[in-house]
């Protein structure tokens, strides 16, 4: 086995059981990847990955289990966030803020975003039954969580979600860690959009699919040192930032500046730290504002 | 026989846990009777390091919004300075605050409320070898490097001699004016347990607090700040472990036949390594200083039960006779005085190097504590953070205890900043990782050196006397590696 360090970048999420290593086909645009799980046309969710997030609900909020790389990237996305709030809001931002967040898993975003001070209410979502019943339980935890009205977990895909009116969306549509787990990232994007209210953000994280981030993902991380367990990525599925941009300005979004990227990398012994440039080889967060 | 014995000893060992799941039964029924108030911070111990956490806490805008309680066994108003307390009379309980802890209290705007009249800011040590007089000075101007100019920043203060009643009474003061903490002062922890999951929340992760006032408090984050034998530290199952040195410490406030060799403007502090322990004087304002002597625990009874003038006598033999004079001297129950007298005239001493002649003691100063060295194998558990003397005590040789519990407040504030900022829970172990990062090696790292300093000196007979006598001889030539102690001390590096 190497004795090299964990190298730069990791992703955290755990095992599905289906992996293509062996037949890299990076896909230039987010046209719809062939794959074998295409069989639940109104959903974007591979049904092999919903399997896997059942077998991880015990130990998700276990602080030295598999979702630790996780819990220890969170609060880089509140920072993040707050970025993209604070730049171009000529449009003065609402006191407090609605939140919806899509595949909320166990609940990592989900319960910080509801004890922030500046939050009205978060509705987070997640497909699998079984990881939103360790959010739920792990909610009753915190009293303030449970105060009525400030976060609600609903267990359905963006798909199945009631379309609100532009008024009543949400100042902040937030996608962590999920891209890369899509089948077709096209049409899923498309179905968040109406989501977000004019003049608030989408902000997701995912991964560039380069030969970096397979080498770190899936080949490092999976099979030789064993710190994410076999079968969590598939590197098809990773979406490029460059991607993202072109595909959202092709919608009328972020223009005038108000698109944002932050690279991450996870050293071994420092945690999460913001490497600018890393966006396009590693993990990385990326806000978008609908015009107002 | 061993039969029998055996199955005596099975069953004390069957029925010790089932007794104890009983009784912890029995306490979560009555505890489910009132229902718990929820505070964010549960701070337990007003000391300096538990009131310097809390004003951090109100004085930082992004934790003003927690609810906090305070909960501390003693009346808080007997921590406080005398109101208009006289110059002449000071607290035999004395820190030596570096520039570090000061800068926090400016931070969180405490220092101002100190009694500046009462702290004594220092400029210079000297330290030597009882044995051996190889000694060793610090001041800032001879740690600077023979190229360099001296920095005119630059303080030169090394540190600042406070009463410890003077810091809390600051911090009291400044929190009194931040206001938004329950405080619950003469009110005793009766017992804490966890608490329950109950059809609207689950409090199994969350310690509940039972006042002797009959209040329950549940505590996202349970704060022990309550001293050496922490009940927090012992609810929470964290091991401390330590050593006792056999060692008492004798403090007394003394007053000197003036202000100090270096005028009022540059005092100095002392200390010299005895056999026994360290003697060490640290000036106080005026013609006062502040005596921390440590000795066997016989001496130290002998030293208490001395009169007044023959206890300054001692003290002042003890920064000037022999060993073996000092030995001799503690085998007297009195007249000490002329003893030293008629010795002190056969003994060549520079005084000018010397401390000034201790004149008088304060009446009811004169106090022996027990040395000893804990430390806790962590800081943290799940929704526990320990502060302060819970955390760590050391041999006061330093002067680091009470920064060392500045220092902790400091660390954990931010701790909790970054945790609201953020939206962590902030008594999950993921959120209180940061602070026992922060701490620990920090301060395992100045008991150690403390400890090792203590044992070096603690020998009178054989090689170690020539080398640690080359020790000080060798740092006190090489003015940057002064320079780095006394960052180190100043609590800078």
């Amino acid at each position: 086995m190497a004795a090299r360090k964990p190298p730069l970048a990791l992703r955290a999420l755990s095992r599905p059981k289906l992996s293509h290593r062996c037949s890299r086909r990076p896909p230039t645009t987010l046209s719809p990847r062939s794959s074998s799980t295409q069989s639940a046309p109104k959903s974007s969710v591979d049904p092999t990955e919903v399997s896997h997030f059942s077998n991880l609900a015990s130990s998700w909020w276990d602080p030295a289990g598999p979702s630790r790389l996780l819990h220890l990237m969170n609060p880089l996305r509140h920072t993040f966030i707050q970025r993209c709030l604070s730049t171009a809001s000529q449009s003065a931002s609402p006191q407090r803020l609605r939140y919806l967040d899509i595949g909320c898993g166990g609940g990592i975003f989900a319960e910080s975003a509801a004890r922030l001070p500046g939050t009205a209410s978060v509705t987070a979502i997640d497909p699998t039954a079984e990881v939103l019943k360790v959010a739920e339980v792990h909610r009753r935890r915190d009293p303030r969580l449970m105060e009525p009205g400030r976060l609600t977990y609903v267990n359905t895909s963006i798909e199945e979600l009631a379309v609100p009116r532009a008024e009543e969306a949400y100042d902040v549509v937030t996608l962590f860690e999920v891209l890369e787990h899509v089948a077709d990232p096209a049409p899923f994007l498309s179905t968040i959009l109406p989501h977000v209210k004019p003049g608030g953000w989408l902000v997701l994280s995912t991964i560039a699919r380069t030969d970096v981030s397979w080498f770190v993902t899936n080949f490092m991380a999976e099979d030789v040192l064993g710190i994410v367990p076999k079968g969590t990525h598939d590197w098809r599925k990773y979406v490029n930032e460059g991607e993202l941009r072109k595909w959202f300005a092709g919608q009328g979004w972020g223009t005038g500046g108000a698109m944002n990227v932050m690279g991450v990398v996870y050293v071994p012994g420092l945690g999460w730290r913001e490497v600018s440039g890393s966006e396009r080889w590693g993990n990385y967060f990326f806000g978008v504002k609908r015009e107002a | 026989m061993p039969p029998r014995l055996r199955l005596s000893a099975q069953r004390a060992f069957i029925s010790t846990p089932s007794t104890h799941v009983c009784l912890r039964l029995r306490r979560f029924a009555s505890s489910s009777a009132a229902t718990p108030e929820i505070y964010d911070v549960v701070c337990v111990g007003g000391g300096p390091a538990g009131l310097s956490l809390l004003t951090g806490l109100r004085n930082s805008p992004v934790t003003t919004g927690l609810k906090i309680a305070l909960i501390e066994g003693q009346d808080l108003s007997k921590s406080r300075l005398p109101e208009n307390a006289s110059l002449d009379s000071f607290s035999n309980r004395c820190s030596s605050l570096t520039p570090a802890s000061v800068k926090n209290l400016q931070e969180i705007g405490a220092w101002s409320h100190a009694s500046a009249a009462r702290i004594q800011p220092y400029h210079e040590m000297q330290v030597w070898d009882g044995l051996t007089d190889a000694r060793i000075s610090f001041d800032w101007d001879s740690a600077r490097s023979m190229f360099s100019p001296r920095n005119l920043a630059q303080s030169t203060t090394i540190a600042y001699m406070v009463e410890n009643l003077n810091i809390t009474t600051a911090l009291q003061n400044r929190l009194a004016e931040l206001g938004g903490v329950d405080t619950f002062s003469s009110t005793k922890v009766e017992s804490i347990e966890l608490g329950q999951d109950t059809e609207e929340l689950d409090l199994s992760s969350w310690p509940i607090l039972t006042l002797s006032n009959g209040k329950t408090l549940a505590a996202r984050l349970l704060v022990g700040a309550d001293g050496a034998n922490s009940p927090v530290r012992t609810f929470a199952g964290i091991p401390s472990r330590g050593w006792d040195y056999a060692r008492n410490g004798v403090v007394a406030t003394l007053k000197l036949e003036g202000p100090g060799r270096g005028g009022p403007d540059h005092k100095i502090a002392y200390q010299r390594f005895l056999p026994t322990g360290p003697i060490a004087m640290l000036p106080l304002p005026g013609n006062m200083a502040s005596l921390v002597w440590s000795t066997t625990p016989e001496r130290a009874a002998k030293l208490k039960s001395l009169q007044p003038e023959d206890f300054a006598a001692m003290v002042n033999a003890g920064f000037r006779l022999s060993a073996t004079d000092l030995e001799y001297l503690h085998t007297l129950s009195s007249g000490q005085v002329e003893e030293i007298e008629w010795r002190k005239q056969h003994t060549t001493t520079n005084e000018p190097s010397l401390p000034m002649t201790v004149t008088a003691i304060q009446p009811g100063t004169v106090a022996p504590f027990p040395l000893k060295m804990r430390h806790a194998d962590t800081y943290i558990g799940e929704r526990i953070a320990l502060v302060g003397d819970a955390a760590h005590t050391v041999h006061p040789l330093a002067g680091q205890g009470l920064n060392q519990g500045q220092g902790d407040a400091a660390a954990l504030v931010h701790t909790i900043e970054e945790a609201v900022k953020t939206g962590q829970d902030m008594g999950s172990l993921l959120a209180l990782e940061s602070y026992n990062s922060a701490r620990y090696a920090t301060n395992n790292a100045m008991l150690g050196a403390v400890d090792k300093l203590h044992k070096l000196y603690a020998i009178d007979s054989g090689p170690m006397i020539g080398l640690r006598s080359l020790g000080l001889r060798t740092v006190d030539a090489l003015g940057p590696l002064k320079a780095f102690f006394m960052k180190s001390a100043a609590g800078g590096a």
